[in-house]
């Protein structure tokens, strides 16, 4: 059975969790198994975000799983805490113009990218968590890139009806995460 | 009449609260009450959002006492009406449940279990186990279904209604704060075209038809006056309960069938076992589930029966052995050895089980 574990985890506000909905939604639309865990605390903003997505051929078992395949670490303090979720076959990925700290652990392969930067540079800091998608996306290859799209639409439609021009910017986001990606993997 | 929602099998992805309030509107149910706690707050939500189209009710009280006793209220007065909560709301409610069990009242309750004791964590446990069951100052005549995911959910909020409304005792759906909250797809149906008909709810309270001439009285007691009296009732109840017992006690084995190794686990915790045990048996190691669906009350002679069958047994829960508790209490003379993995208040994962077991087999080789 092929199954993807994924763990992202940033700082609440980072829109974390809004991804990794965009992101099992496109799952779910391309016939996937799904099984998707927001950790949630008591407070209603500020608090390490951290979502557990598992995306698979069959029916997913366990809900929490010990080690990712892929563990994406959007500031200080999720790096901190997903330490515990990396072993030597994990892909781990973390924004370098975020994180003071760079992670150290056995592990398969250390992906830094300046995401963060790159969206307050070239596109809006609006569409951070979009970048991050396209890394997600790109890393773990486990679905097309429609559903990806057809997802987001889900999402922003409404937001896209608006202002078509958020539209182009997010798709610009995603494909830029991509490229990040499959730039570093060349190095 | 409420309206229905789900006409024709519909697939989702939804989270399970979501699925929770799609469930009892499928079943019919009329009037939600509750209080908000986490990670049970998207039930009302949800049952909210969908008032427009369902035309059914909710009140929200001004805390968890109140909304147990509002659901009493609803149901005396015919209503198909339950409540969901959490933790110390759970805590707060066992006034209401434990009249329910008296007044043999059908309540209906999903209970999101979150850590404790006390406030504790938001996120999620198997801690209420026990207090699901057993709370309250009574003898626990409860009937407790421990779902496992969200088509569980679905199946066993419809059955739940029903299972209440036909045997007469507060029947819970023990789920989770994961269970609550987390997504993934779930088929959904009208019961009507799984063969599946709901129990009347008739009223006790202003009931039809005049007293002594149409129908008896309905004698709703709370109170009893002579100590013998109180225990004359109760063992109608127990009497009741062990026959209700063999109708409902529902339980799932999963390659238990020539596992050496025993895994007892219920909820969402059984689908980490599960993802243990097939990794296990791909390395050849006989290891197999027995989930009880029903913790309360149990299916007593196939879990003999399996734990006979089996030569180790290993309790794991994210509770310090809540469940373990109530099923050794039902073993008793069985003389399996067991092992325990508990971890209160955490999710239990299938890398946890399989290096549990893999201890257990090493050390079981070192005494031969």
């Amino acid at each position: 059975m092929t199954r993807t574990k994924i763990v992202l985890a940033g700082e609440g506000g980072q829109g974390v969790q809004s991804v990794a909905k965009i992101l099992v939604e496109a799952g779910y639309e391309a016939n996937k198994e799904i099984l998707y865990i927001p950790n949630f605390g008591v407070e209603q903003r500020g608090g390490v975000s951290i979502a557990f997505c598992q995306i698979g051929d069959e029916k997913i078992g366990e809900p929490r799983f010990s080690k990712g395949d892929i563990v994406i670490m959007l500031s200080d303090r999720a790096i901190e805490r997903c330490q515990t979720y990396i072993d030597k076959n994990t892909v781990v990925i973390y924004d370098t113009s975020v994180c003071h700290t760079k992670p150290t652990a056995e592990c398969k392969e250390i992906i830094g990218i300046p995401a963060n930067q790159i969206a307050h540079d070239e596109l809006s800091v609006r569409v951070f968590n979009i970048i991050i998608l396209g890394v997600i996306i790109e890393a773990t290859k486990v679905m097309p890139i429609d559903y990806v799209k057809s997802a987001m639409e889900h999402a922003l439609g409404k937001k896209f009806d608006k202002k078509p021009e958020l539209r182009e910017l997010n798709y610009k986001a995603l494909e830029c995460g991509m490229k990040l990606v499959a730039k570093s993997q060349c190095v | 009449m409420v309206k229905k929602l789900i006409e024709k099998d519909t697939k989702m992805f939804l989270t399970g609260n979501e699925v929770i309030a799609y469930a009892a509107n499928a079943a019919q149910a009329e009037f939600m009450y509750g209080y908000p706690i986490t990670p049970q707050n998207e039930i009302m939500h949800t049952w909210c959002k969908l008032l427009p189209k369902t035309e059914a009710g909710f009140l929200q009280t001004e805390d968890e006492i109140s909304a147990g006793f509002s659901t009493i209220g609803g149901i005396l007065a015919g209503k198909r009406a339950f409540t969901a909560t959490a933790g110390p709301g759970n805590v707060i409610m066992q006034d209401a449940m434990s009249m329910a069990e008296m007044m043999r009242i059908p309540f209906v309750c999903a209970v999101m279990q979150r850590g404790g004791p006390s406030t504790a964590t938001v996120i999620y446990a198997q801690q209420e186990t026990n207090l699901t069951c057993f709370g309250g100052n009574g003898e626990g005549f409860r009937i407790v279904y421990s779902t496992s995911g969200h088509q569980d959910l679905y199946d066993y909020v419809i059955k739940a209604f029903n299972t209440a409304w036909k045997y007469r005792f507060p029947t819970f759906i023990l789920a989770d704060g994961y269970q609550g909250k987390m997504r993934e797809p779930v088929m959904m149906y009208d019961p009507a075209t799984r063969g599946i008909t709901m129990e009347p709810t008739p009223a006790q309270l202003r009931a039809v038809g005049k007293i002594g001439v149409d129908r008896d009285a309905n004698h709703l007691r709370n109170t009893f006056n002579l100590e013998e009296e109180l225990m004359e009732h109760l063992e109608g109840y127990q009497k009741d309960f062990d026959e209700m017992a063999k109708e409902v006690a529902e339980y799932e084995e999963y390659r238990a069938e020539d596992a050496e190794i025993l895994i007892i686990a219920h909820g969402i915790v059984a689908r980490s076992a599960k993802t243990a045990i097939d990794a296990l048996r791909e390395k050849g190691i006989k290891v197999g589930l027995f989930r009880p669906i029903t913790i309360r009350p149990l299916a007593v002679e196939p879990l003999r029966n399996a734990v006979k069958r089996s030569k180790q047994i290993l309790f794991t829960e994210s509770a310090n052995g809540q469940l373990a508790r109530i099923v050794l209490e039902k073993i008793y003379g069985l003389t399996t050895p067991y092992s325990t993995l508990y971890k209160m208040g955490v999710g239990v994962t299938g890398d946890d089980l399989i290096n549990k077991v893999q201890e257990m087999i090493s050390s079981s080789q070192v005494v031969a």
